[in-house]
């Protein structure tokens, strides 16, 4: 179970979120931009630590004090997958699991994720030579290849077209249900996080949790004329 | 008729010309060039110091320097500020009080320099003293150019690297240090350069073994320009090709 309490200053205004995850479940952090969705995920992956409060996961401490971020159970996708230019999309894949000696069950994953996000034909090409869209994708498999029982998203969709989020989201609901990972995905779009997390979203304004709960809640009765603003079509 | 930007391509062809005319003296006539064997032992055996020595000192260099700058390139700015400022003294310190300094602060009334001498080191006159010298006119470059080149790449790869269960120095060895070596080869290189044409303060440490550029002064001093043209050919085709093709190669990967 993931238990967090996170407070950390930004300029002109504090973030402050308190959530509990349990293992398997997915939560959506949605709000506007600037609302600290990404603060709150980049504390919690230890980008950047927390001014006060905790995190544990499954009875491991993140903070405090700060564990480093490679002793840290957990796979963090943002908008930019930082893929390495100087290896192939297969060095990339398999960057964390290099070092680990393949049980059959890992190089079939590996093969999963392969196929399933076509990265097949671009096996041995270069990172760096891949379209976005690809390089998303590429971003995905190496961080699902070493099976993280976390899983951070930070708009990872941005910029792809609906096809392709599609089909990424169905994959990733697909593999949360096997492989059991906890999800937590932040986006300015709802209806990309709903489909993604359909269970439970909280809402965030100014760094303040405003609201918490199903998505059905957040539709039938908004807690703020923000959050109506937000859900409210073009 | 010449259109603006031939006229802008005309004006930067005449500044490079005039950057370049120094290189005309190589075609000056001075009197026919001395290469008697009087002048070849001293010519062979000044280069063959200035290459070996001064590659020994960049061994040093790469060695101490590259673990400092990965340290400063992580810092935050009021300490990385801090060492900068250091780092730059010696490089702004003129050479030959570079040598004085070098000479006082190892010479036999020193600590270190008395404690080298039991252990039968010598600091003056010698080639430890030639490569000390050597090791600290290039360091302060070098570990400013490697910070550099640790600072283009982009935290978000290191973080990526951890995330991936990856820990710190493996994460050095396969991210960071293969993204930034080209960057680190063009500060080993200027400090190649800056080391191997060294003569203020080499002079001062180490008269003997003479390098090229001391050979270069004694030679000019006692047999004119004729004695100085054999050996001058030697020192550019020997200090310049190889850091300048680590620049274009540099410049060609960044403009690619």
């Amino acid at each position: 179970m993931l238990n967090a309490q996170i407070t950390k200053s930004r300029r002109g205004f504090k973030v402050h979120a308190e959530l509990q995850l349990h293992l398997g479940d997915a939560l959506a952090l949605f709000g506007a931009s600037g609302a600290g969705k990404s603060t709150i995920l980049a504390c919690i992956a230890g980008i950047e630590d927390p001014d006060e409060g905790s995190v544990q996961f499954d009875g491991l401490r993140f903070f405090p004090p700060h564990l480093p971020l490679h002793q840290r159970p957990l796979g963090y996708l943002t908008q930019d997958p930082g893929l390495f230019p100087h290896l192939t999309v297969g060095e990339n894949v398999l960057f964390g699991v290099r070092d680990r000696a393949a049980s059959p069950q890992e190089t079939e994953w590996i093969e999963t994720l392969k196929q399933r996000l076509q990265l097949a034909p671009l096996w041995s090409a270069g990172a760096a030579s891949i379209s976005g869209g690809q390089a998303r994708r590429v971003g995905l498999a190496r961080m699902l290849a070493r099976r993280p029982p976390l899983v951070l998203l930070d708009e990872p969709f941005a910029g792809l077209d609906r096809q392709s989020v599609r089909e990424l989201i169905d994959d990733l609901n697909l593999w949360r249900r096997s492989e059991g990972f906890s999800l937590i995905a932040v986006d300015h779009q709802a209806e990309v996080l709903e489909r993604l997390c359909p269970e439970q979203v909280m809402v965030m304004e100014a760094g303040r949790v405003v609201q918490r709960g199903s998505w059905e809640d957040l539709v039938t009765s908004p807690a703020t004329p923000l959050l109506r603003s937000l859900l409210a079509p073009l | 008729m010449i259109n603006h930007r031939n006229w802008l391509r005309l004006g930067a062809f005449a500044f490079i010309l005039a950057l370049l005319y120094p290189f005309v003296g190589l075609l000056t006539h001075v009197g026919g060039w001395k290469l008697g064997p009087e002048f070849r032992g001293s010519a062979l055996a000044s280069v063959r110091v200035s290459i070996l020595l001064t590659a020994l000192a960049m061994v040093i260099i790469a060695a101490f320097g590259t673990p400092v700058a990965a340290y400063i390139a992580r810092c935050r700015t009021r300490e990385r500020l801090l060492w900068q400022a250091l780092l730059l003294l010696p490089i702004l310190l003129p050479p030959l009080a570079l040598g004085i300094l070098l000479t006082l602060a190892f010479g036999p009334d020193s600590v270190i320099g008395s404690l080298l001498l039991r252990l039968k080191v010598e600091m003056t006159n010698s080639a430890t003293a030639f490569t000390v010298t050597q090791v600290y006119v290039g360091m302060g470059y070098y570990v400013l150019g490697a910070v550099a080149a640790f600072d283009s790449v982009p935290s978000i790869l290191q973080q990526q690297a951890a995330l991936l269960g990856v820990p710190p120095a493996k994460v050095f060895f396969r991210v960071t240090l293969p993204l930034s070596r080209l960057g680190l080869a063009v500060a080993l290189s200027i400090a190649w350069v800056r080391a191997i044409g060294e003569f203020g303060a080499v002079v001062v440490t180490a008269y003997y073994p003479s390098g090229i550029p001391v050979q270069l002064w004694v030679n000019l001093q006692s047999f004119g320009l004729p004695s100085v043209m054999p050996l001058m050919v030697i020192f550019l085709l020997v200090a310049l090709p190889l850091p300048w093709l680590v620049h274009v190669l540099a410049q060609y990967r960044r403009d690619a």
